[in-house]
């Protein structure tokens, strides 16, 4: 199973997280997983996912940070 | 607690923009006024001039933003529906623009008739403004202190805008008025919730969100999210006591000690996280925020030396100082900073759901240049420096009206340019995305 790709979007400016997560996902190859790191919780992102076929699972680590597992349905 | 954006819900472009267009019209006028005026205006804070610049600003520019800002924030932040959100910016918005103009007018001439169509004008839209808002925030399944924060200062709107109407009942109706409150305890309640209930508890909630997310610095800790409002909202209700018995002094003192140690606690805990920020790089917003959390601190330094000091205290001008700290320094420095990082992430937002998804997302930095963002911050913390000036130096007080007039200008032509630019950008994406088709 290949590693996942990672956008870490914790150091960046709105919007630019959901910026680079839109445009990985236009690669993302069928049982591909894309983790993104975040300080919060993206409903706009989660939002996107839900109405474009997308599984998404997320978990809060100790630091605070949100990590967001995704991949297609 | 974690904060949330959720894009689904935002209402329609039109419905803050109309609002975050107006209100700078509002500060430009406050400065003319005080230009016309002149040194007099500042005497005390009971010159009609002074009356009519602070409800410009509260009732004229403040409200405006807010109002806009809510119906916008509530949606997004809290996943709070609004009901039918362009009916009521259609309803609300033409008519406090009527009524704060004619409650100024009402304050420079001394009018009557103007205090009593102002009370109206003013009433029925924020009434139905908290109404919309109140059972949007209190439906939402969302949680965290933001929420918290909004409800109360929902709360606060509403107990200002009572006093306020009775206040204006008074001096509508000179002498036929039923309530005999005594005018002065009414002023003083009226006053702390405008701005320690209303907009201080709305800043302080909104800050929990958008200063972590757009300043990237640490969370604000989850000790003082829950001590600020709470202890804010109790100290108001306590320094409302007043309205139903006479209060001994020390008693007043002690509590309005107490709420402004908490906004104190609250200006040195932004600086202190702004300063561990991640990233550090440094925009418009970032130091208007900072300026204002300065402005909020020397307020309250402010308070505590008039209160050690009586031969201060009973200066005429005294309660005009904090006065200015609070409504040009502390609330419109917020506001700015916040207009110049909402407006662009709106044209951005609703750019991005237009067109072509193909097409690259547009750029937030294309929107208002940042030079121009920058030249017009000077130009207010200059206009705030020389009002706080012109109390010491009465001979500023023209200048002072000047600067605040033009910075409020200039905000306003950044703020037009936004838009046009969105304007712009959209017709290229859907131009675009039809050539696209086409081809």
């Amino acid at each position: 199973m290949p590693e996942p790709r990672e956008i870490d979007g914790r150091n960046l400016l709105p919007p630019e997280p959901l910026e680079l997560t839109l445009a990985a996902l236009e690669t993302l190859a069928p049982g591909e997983e894309l983790v993104v790191l975040l300080y919060c919780q993206p409903a706009p992102l989660y939002s996107v996912l839900d109405q474009n076929g997308y599984r998404h699972r997320s978990e809060l680590r100790p630091d605070g940070t949100n990590e967001i597992r995704i991949s297609k349905v | 607690m974690q904060p949330t954006l959720s894009f689904e819900q935002a209402p329609p472009i039109s419905v803050p923009y109309r609002f975050f267009l107006t209100a700078p019209l509002f500060g430009v006028t406050a400065g003319l006024l005080l230009t016309w005026l002149g040194p007099a205006a500042l005497a005390s804070r009971w010159t009609p001039g002074a009356a009519a610049l602070t409800h410009l600003i509260a009732a004229g520019l403040m409200l405006q933003t807010m109002c806009g800002a809510l119906l916008q924030f509530v949606a997004v932040a809290a996943g709070a529906n609004i009901w039918r959100p362009r009916l009521v910016a259609a309803v609300v918005h033409p008519l406090i623009t009527a009524g704060a103009l004619l409650l100024a007018m009402g304050f420079a001439l001394g009018l009557p008739f103007l205090f009593r169509l102002a009370a109206a004008l003013l009433a029925a839209p924020i009434g139905l403004f908290v109404g919309v808002l109140a059972l949007a925030l209190i439906k939402t399944p969302a949680r965290g202190m933001t929420l918290h924060s909004l409800r109360l200062a929902v709360f606060g709107l509403l107990v200002t805008l009572t006093l306020g109407v009775t206040l204006a009942g008074t001096l509508g109706w000179p002498g036929d008025w039923p309530l005999s409150l005594p005018f002065l305890t009414l002023v003083n309640v009226h006053v702390a919730w405008g701005l320690g209930g209303w907009a201080l508890l709305l800043v302080i909630g909104v800050s929990y969100l958008v200063v972590p997310m757009f300043q990237l610095t640490p969370a604000y800790p989850v000790w003082l999210t829950r001590l600020l409002p709470a202890g804010l909202f109790l100290a108001l209700l306590a320094w409302s006591l007043q309205l139903g018995r006479e209060m001994p002094p020390h008693w007043l003192a002690a509590v309005a000690l107490a709420g402004m140690l908490l906004a104190g606690l609250y200006a040195v805990t932004t600086l202190r996280l702004q300063s561990r920020r991640r990233r550090h790089v440094s925009d418009a917003t970032l130091v208007f925020w900072r300026g204002a959390m300065v402005l909020l601190l020397i307020l309250s330094l402010s308070w505590l030396l008039f209160a050690a000091l009586p031969r201060l205290d009973g200066q005429p001008r005294a309660p005009l100082w904090l006065g200015i700290l609070a409504l040009p320094g502390v609330f419109v420095s917020v506001i700015n900073g916040m207009l110049y990082k909402i407006v662009p992430f709106l044209n951005w937002l609703h750019l991005q759901r237009q067109g072509d998804p193909r097409q690259p997302p547009p750029n937030m930095k294309q929107m208002i240049p940042e030079r121009a963002m920058r030249g017009q911050m000077f130009l207010h913390f200059a206009a705030v420096a020389l009002l706080l000036a012109a109390l010491p130096w009465p001979s500023l007080a023209r200048p002072a009206g000047l600067a605040f007039a033009a910075s409020c200008l200039w905000l306003e032509w950044n703020l037009v340019g936004a838009v046009r630019q969105y304007a712009r950008l959209l017709r290229d994406r859907i131009g675009a995305a039809g050539s696209g088709r086409g081809s």
